[in-house]
């Protein structure tokens, strides 16, 4: 979650904005996992991930051509994307289509695009209070994220029902 | 640009190239400096033909609209010939789309693609340092994994941004 944050450090955009972004992201994650789940057997052995990458390159020209939104977001794509998802070793025509796993994988799919999108308005939203209300000269540059997400992979490293285990 | 090259600093970092062991710092720095000299020929390489296929004016006005997806799949193709990572190829794509969109003139773009290298080796020396010096304290369970890293990327960033201003 937190590596598919990363490239919005380099766009200088307000809460507004980068919630556009993120939730342009997500729905291009969604539209993604849906379009090769359903194709992947279509594509040869080991080219599932060439063919996914071209097809972000791809999506990043048209929404570049369409909206001047630079392709950095490509990145957060792929890493929200499954490690698996791209793994030469992974059998995916194991996987049934009317499997009881297709909508624990999708549900697990919508909840990573939501938590992201959260995420990165959370993040928005700091950064707008922190740098134009409070003055905090750290957000202007990365560090000032930067230290915002230590503390919340503090937090959530530190749950208390973790600690319980 | 400070901006991206503390993101894709950090990046390459947590998902670049298999780092050397902590244990040998000097090793670690010397892949940290072939990457970045790898990242620099790789970017320049594009720009330099993006510049060549532009001086054509048959060609000039669909290199320059379709700019992403020609830069794009170069720097996925030279990822791959050089065995490289995904967090390379999106970082070599990041910086040649950064680049180009300030700079028109080839001599510039390759300058700011050394600063960019230069920029993201040292950011990576500064993290490798970091983090071989934290091996001999006793940093907390609790703080472990990415609080700490985020924390050290954090002061790295500061300090570069310090150094950042003063030169620019």
């Amino acid at each position: 979650m937190f590596l598919a944050y990363l490239p919005f450090m380099a766009y200088p955009y307000g809460f507004f904005k980068a919630g556009v972004a993120a939730l342009w992201i997500v729905i291009f994650l969604w539209g993604t996992v849906f379009f090769f789940w359903f194709t992947r057997r279509l594509f040869p052995e080991h080219s599932l991930k060439h063919a996914f990458f071209l097809w972000l390159i791809v999506w990043a020209q048209a929404v570049w051509m369409l909206t001047k939104l630079p392709p950095y977001w490509i990145a957060s794509v792929f890493f929200l994307t499954p490690v698996s998802f791209l793994d030469d070793t992974t059998k995916a025509s194991q996987v049934r289509v009317f499997s009881k796993k297709v909508p624990r994988y999708f549900f697990e799919r919508i909840l990573t695009g939501a938590g992201f999108a959260g995420f990165v308005m959370l993040l928005a939203f700091v950064r707008e209070v922190g740098e134009n209300n409070l003055g905090i000269q750290a957000f202007q540059q990365p560090a000032g994220m930067l230290l915002v997400v230590a503390a919340a992979a503090f937090l959530w490293k530190n749950q208390p029902y973790r600690r319980k285990r | 640009m400070y901006f991206l090259i503390v993101a894709f600093g950090f990046l390459l970092m947590v998902r670049g190239a298999r780092p050397a062991p902590l244990q040998r710092p000097v090793e670690g720095l010397g892949r940290i400096v072939r990457e970045a000299a790898d990242l620099f020929l790789t970017t320049s390489l594009i720009l330099a033909f993006l510049a060549f296929a532009a001086e054509f004016e048959e060609i000039r006005t669909v290199v320059r609209e379709y700019v992403v997806l020609g830069f794009g799949i170069a720097s996925y193709l030279l990822s791959r010939y050089q065995k490289k990572t995904d967090a390379f190829f999106l970082t070599v794509t990041a910086s040649i789309f950064m680049i180009s969109s300030k700079q028109r003139d080839l001599s510039q773009e390759i300058l700011m693609a050394g600063v960019v290298s230069s920029g993201i080796a040292l950011f990576q020396a500064c993290f490798l340092g970091l983090r071989y010096r934290l091996l001999f304290s006793s940093v907390p369970i609790s703080m472990k994994g990415w609080p700490s890293l985020c924390l050290l990327a954090g002061f790295i960033s500061m300090v570069l941004w310090g150094l950042w201003n003063a030169a620019f």
